[in-house]
């Protein structure tokens, strides 16, 4: 073997081991080895007196060039190691620092999905006095005074003749007389109920309702819309079932249950299987309703509904107390972060 | 309200299986909640017959029964006083699963092996009823199960009705939506009545003073009845209706009720006191006991059954004590009568009573079905109580009801649900709910009445869609209404102080609304109250008035809970009494609080929290919405500490008020460490919000930084010396920060040490050293004149 093919060979050697040091200290040992003076580098180097001088200038270069090469390498080779250990000296598991966020409480993030979904329907929303008369609360929507549908209302009665409302369906009496069709809305809030409190009911509650009144207005309409925001909440491929069902306000009327969002309406303890999950009422707005309000009922339809907050947060995060939501317990709180 | 399966098939004449009835009702608007079977305990149950029956020695409660179950015969271990030899009893064999869970096994009782059991009712899962064993009619034979034996392979309906649908509320009524479903017509029970040549009439004669509570009011009497148990086709109908059968007068009254809706009541009429019935309000102050033993004190709200001078039944409620139904009775007065839902609804307010009875007449029963009911139970009495009918009913019907009409435009109906229906299709299916249909355009309906809730074209469309299906209405994917959405101000506000306090670490807690008005007492604000007229419980008997009264109870629970570091807002309504116009008043607010650490980490250890971080929490809001500089005077506050408690203003506006939480207040919420929080009025501050910020260049001439120390009296407010500042440096100081705040040791007392670091700047030139300098001094004197500072030399 040539010196020049013996210099070719050693780098190749050389370059290889360095890209395999393991270690500071390996590269700490591969360097004396290979650049030391008793290394083959020198030896080359110290050799050059006894070559012919046509050679001796070439190898010279040559011999020098791996040199540098090599020191270089050497060099890089330990400044990455040296990077690596700083880097190392950084505990990336200890806890950030800095401000915690806080949660939203869960009713109301469920009920601003609930709203926002709607939004992107086109539902504007509106809101309405808690405490109200029995003419928004009842007369307005169709329950006759004294009539045995204001039996499943639970009523809190306050002072100066005024109830606490039972829904917030009054809004969409209001919005009636305020405004002109067509109007889409919905009526998010709270509402009361003189219910016994228990692990399924509570004084209070949230209600999204919601409804559409313009020309031509029908059923098909109400199912679509519905079918729509079941499709954007809860997720595709869930069935919806229509049973009828009885609301002073709205005729014909309508319950709705949903596939079961958990087995998918296989059966299972959520759904106590049935596999399926009642999550919300609706109709077509009663004449009487639309009547009472002004309008000609031939000429206008429109169609309502209402959504129980309460019940769909506790299905969808299976929360299996109402009371927790108004305890307020913070360990509760910050589990819907 | 619960109906055998059994009794719907046989008025229908359908064979459909259990579920399929179930589900189709449920899809038309009855809905069935649960379906219970007859025979779920009859499982190796059988028919028994008791052969022997002998003492056990050491035991004088039980005997040993020797009963033949056909196969075998088998030694028992009975306890019931009735049974006897010659008895044909339900033996439960081995496996059997009884209700309350037993189930039979082989078990030493005294000594003796058993491994059978002779049942109760209540054992069999039929009745409530423990008294002793159930003796079964005696044809039955030995060895057979007892399900085949008592042909009891039916279900328990149980249905969840709706309050419009008074019809229902009957077998027929809900055979009527079945056969509607099935396009069958209704199989109606009938009766041959022998009627006796002696007239109903010699015995009573029916007088109604107030008409508009009485309808009508039919009245017979059946003589020579025999009182004892129903045949078991009659037991077991009223057992799977969830009616315990009692004797077969009163079992007939309620399987009549049961069976058309219309409710009855069986007088004894030798007990009723005279001859004639009178229909009257009950007087004021009037004494009457209900035939459950209780006495009450009527006034004209409820409506009496009387003899013409003493009253025997509260109409359409329940019988009186005096004129019921006895083991004794021989001679009956029958009443079937209609009274006005709302009249009963008083009534039975009034008595505060709820029966099978009120609960129909407050819906509404159909009046021209009661003479029909009335034939039916008559018959009933003759077959199965050996009673001789007298001729002819006493019928007092001052204003027959007649049916309404009511028309239905086909296209009306098609336009409403969004599907194609035919005519011929809604005629066909109003025709199967017996309405009669003529007409096709539009098809005008006489509507029977049983239907109380059908009163116009909108109640048609309901009952052709509900008997069609609301899966026959296709969903629409068109999605119609006003092109343009908005947002309103109101919302977007409130969800953005939700994300900045959540941003900041609060956690958001949600109060029901609802006070205890001790807790307002506590409080000791003299804040008007708006009080709960029927509260639910004591402690809820008003509607806050602040949501300090929610915040409060949380922050006890959840230091019971050991949560003792709490950052909370809300975002709420607090309720006060009605204005002047009779309008409810209720006030937006936010209350922001915290209490004990700040959360902290392991390099910035957690420390107490303080009024500071209160306020840092609200600096971040008016940060946000650009609200104008608050001030804060110094309030009177009554749970809030004094000399802590600020009321806070903006632009002049009254915005709410931040303080420490009084301790003392704080023990009697069981909060015993401090606590500092925020009540916000949201209006005033969304009158604030809404501030466009409008650009400012960017600097580009370089700022001279200035620090000052000064010492100052502990009572100048820091707020007013950066104000000074500002205002003496006219525009050229481009920021003012406190950086160090200091009283304590190397400070005379009743002093504080200010260091606030200052930058100069101007946005239109390079201020000049000896410039700046000027400025300083200016600012220096200033605060020497102003709050008698003394300016510190840096180097100290
Ligand atoms: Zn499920």
């Amino acid at each position: 073997m040539s010196l020049a093919e013996e210099i070719v060979q050693l780098e190749e050697e050389a370059l290889e081991r360095i890209g395999s040091a393991d270690s500071l200290d390996s590269l700490g040992e591969l360097k004396v080895r290979y650049l030391g003076r008793k290394g083959p580098v020198m030896a080359i180097l110290k050799s050059l007196g006894q070559l012919p001088p046509d050679q001796r200038k070439e190898i010279g270069a040559r011999a020098n060039a791996l040199r540098s090469k090599l020191e270089a390498r050497f060099e890089e080779a330990a400044r990455a190691f040296e990077e690596t250990t700083e880097a190392a000296s950084i505990d990336p598991t200890l806890p950030g620092t800095g401000n915690r966020i806080g949660a939203v409480h869960v009713v109301n993030q469920v009920m601003d999905e609930i709203c926002r979904t709607f939004y992107g329907m086109g539902f504007e929303i509106a809101h309405g006095p808690h405490v109200e008369t029995d003419h928004y609360n009842f007369e307005a929507l169709n329950f006759p005074p004294d009539h045995p549908a204001r039996d499943m209302q639970d009523t809190f009665f306050v002072e100066g003749d005024l109830v606490l409302r039972t829904h917030t369906t009054p809004v969409q009496a209001r919005e009636l007389e305020r405004r002109q069709p067509p109007m889409k809305i919905i009526t998010p809030g709270k509402t009361f109920r003189n219910e016994e409190i228990s692990t399924r009911a509570h004084v209070s509650f949230h209600q999204v309702d919601g409804f559409l009144v313009d020309e031509g207005v029908s059923m098909a309409d109400l199912k679509g819309v519905l079918v729509a925001f079941c499709k954007a909440f809860f997720g595709e491929g869930l069935k919806l079932k229509f049973r009828p069902s009885f609301f002073p306000f709205t005729e014909p009327s309508a319950e709705v249950d949903i596939n079961c969002f958990l087995c998918r309406g296989e059966g299972c303890q959520l759904c106590k299987y049935s596999g399926w999950l009642e999550i919300l009422g609706c109709g077509m707005i009663h004449p009487n309703v639309l009547e009472t309000a002004g309008y000609d009922a031939e000429k206008y339809t429109g169609y309502a509904f209402g959504i129980g907050v309460e019940r769909i947060a506790m299905l969808k995060y299976h929360i299996n107390d109402i009371r927790l939501l108004f305890n307020n317990n913070v360990r509760f709180l910050r589990q819907f972060l | 309200m619960k109906i055998s399966y059994q009794w719907l098939l046989e008025l229908t004449g359908l064979d459909w299986p259990v579920d399929q009835v179930a589900d189709r009702l449920t899809l038309c608007g009855t809905a069935c909640e649960d379906i219970v079977s007859t025979a779920r305990h009859m499982k190796n149950v059988v028919v028994g017959e008791v052969r022997d029956l002998k003492p056990i020695e050491g035991a004088d409660k039980i005997r040993l029964a020797t009963v033949s179950i056909g196969s075998e015969t088998m030694d028992v271990v009975c306890g019931a006083p009735n049974v006897a030899v010659g008895q044909k009893v339900p033996v439960a064999t081995l496996g059997a699963e009884l209700a309350g869970g037993l189930t039979i096994k082989k078990t030493k009782i005294r000594g003796v092996e058993s491994s059978a059991m002779i049942c109760s009712q209540a054992e069999l899962g039929l009745s409530d009823d423990h008294a002793g064993i159930w003796v079964l009619e005696a044809d039955l034979t030995v060895g057979e199960s007892l399900v085949t034996a008592l042909d009891y392979d039916d279900y328990i309906l149980d249905f969840e009705l709706t309050p419009n649908r008074a019809d229902s509320m009957s077998a027929i009524g809900i055979a009527r939506d079945l056969a509607a479903l099935a396009g069958v017509r209704i199989n109606y029970p009938t009766y041959a009545i022998n009627e006796d040549t002696e007239l109903s009439s010699d015995h009573v004669s029916v007088a109604i003073q107030d008409t508009d509570a009485c309808g009508r009011f039919t009245a017979r009497v059946i003589k020579g009845v025999t009182i004892g148990p129903s045949p078991w086709w009659l037991q077991k109908k009223l057992i799977a209706s969830g009616i315990r059968p009692i004797s077969n007068i009163v079992d007939i009254t309620n399987y009549i009720l049961l069976e058309t809706g219309n409710p009855l009541h069986a007088f004894d009429l030798d007990l009723f006191g005279s001859n004639q019935v009178l229909v009257r309000r009950a007087h004021d102050g009037e004494k009457f006991t209900t035939l459950d033993g209780k006495e009450h004190t009527l006034t004209p709200d409820v409506l009496m059954i009387t003899n013409g001078t003493e009253s025997v039944g509260a109409g359409g409620v329940m019988g009186g004590l005096d004129s019921e139904v006895k083991d004794s009775t021989t001679n009956i007065l029958l009443e079937v009568a209609y009274f006005d839902p709302s009249v009963i609804r008083k009534s039975r307010r009034h008595l505060g009573l709820v029966t099978e009875a009120s609960q129909r007449f407050e819906k509404g029963v159909d009046p021209n079905n009661a003479v029909h009911a009335s034939n039916r139970a008559a018959y009933l009495f003759q077959e199965l109580c050996g009673g001789k009918v007298l001729g002819g009913i006493v019928d007092n019907y001052p204003k027959p009801f007649a049916p309404r009409q009511v028309n239905l435009r086909p296209d009306r109906c098609r336009a409403i649900l969004g599907a194609e229906f035919s005519a011929g299709r809604m005629k066909e299916i109003l025709g199967n709910l017996e309405f009669e249909v003529s007409g096709s355009d539009p098809i005008e309906c006489l509507v029977p009445t049983f239907r109380h809730d059908i009163t116009r074209e909108i109640d048609l469309i309901e009952e052709v869609a509900r008997i069609e299906g609301y899966d026959a209405i296709d969903d629409a994917d068109i999605n119609s209404g006003p092109l343009f959405t908005p947002i309103h101000l109101e919302d977007r506000f409130i969800d953005d102080v939700r994300r900045v306090m959540t941003s900041a670490g609060y956690d958001e807690m949600l109060g029901h609304g609802l006070a205890h008005s001790k807790d307002a007492a506590r409080l000791e604000a003299d804040v008007p109250q708006l009080k709960i007229i029927n509260p639910v419980s004591e402690d809820l008997d008003i509607m806050r008035n602040s949501l300090v009264l929610s915040a409060l109870p949380v922050v006890a629970h959840n230091i019971a809970h050991r949560n003792l570091d709490l950052q909370l807002f809300e975002i709420g309504k607090a309720y006060f009494p009605p204005d002047n116009s009779g309008a409810g008043r209720e006030e937006d607010r936010l209350l922001v609080l915290v209490t004990g650490s700040t959360p902290g980490s392991w390099r910035d250890k957690p420390r107490p929290c303080d009024f500071h971080d209160l306020a840092g929490a609200l600096e971040n809001l008016r940060g946000h919405f650009r609200w104008p500089q608050p001030s804060f005077e110094p309030a009177t506050v009554p749970y809030l500490e004094t000399g802590q408690s600020f009321a806070i203003s903006l632009e002049g506006r009254s915005a709410g008020v931040m303080g420490a939480l009084d301790p003392a207040t704080g023990r009697k919420f069981d909060i015993k460490q401090p606590v500092f929080l925020a009540e916000l009025q949201l209006s005033s501050l969304l009158a604030l919000s809404d501030r466009q910020p409008v650009f400012t260049p960017l600097p580009i001439y370089p700022a001279a930084p200035r620090d000052l120390a000064m010492i100052v009296s502990e009572s100048v407010r820091v707020g007013d010396i950066i104000d000074e500042i500002r205002s003496v440096a006219g525009g050229l100081a481009e920021s003012v920060e406190l950086f160090d705040l200091y009283t304590g040791k190397q400070i005379p007392k009743g002093k504080k040490s200010v260091a606030v670091a200052i930058s100069y700047r101007s946005p239109e030139r390079s201020l000049s050293s000896e410039e700046v300098e000027q400025k300083q001094q200016d600012v220096i004197a200033a605060l020497k004149q102003k709050f008698n500072a003394d300016i510190r030399d840096k180097q100290e």
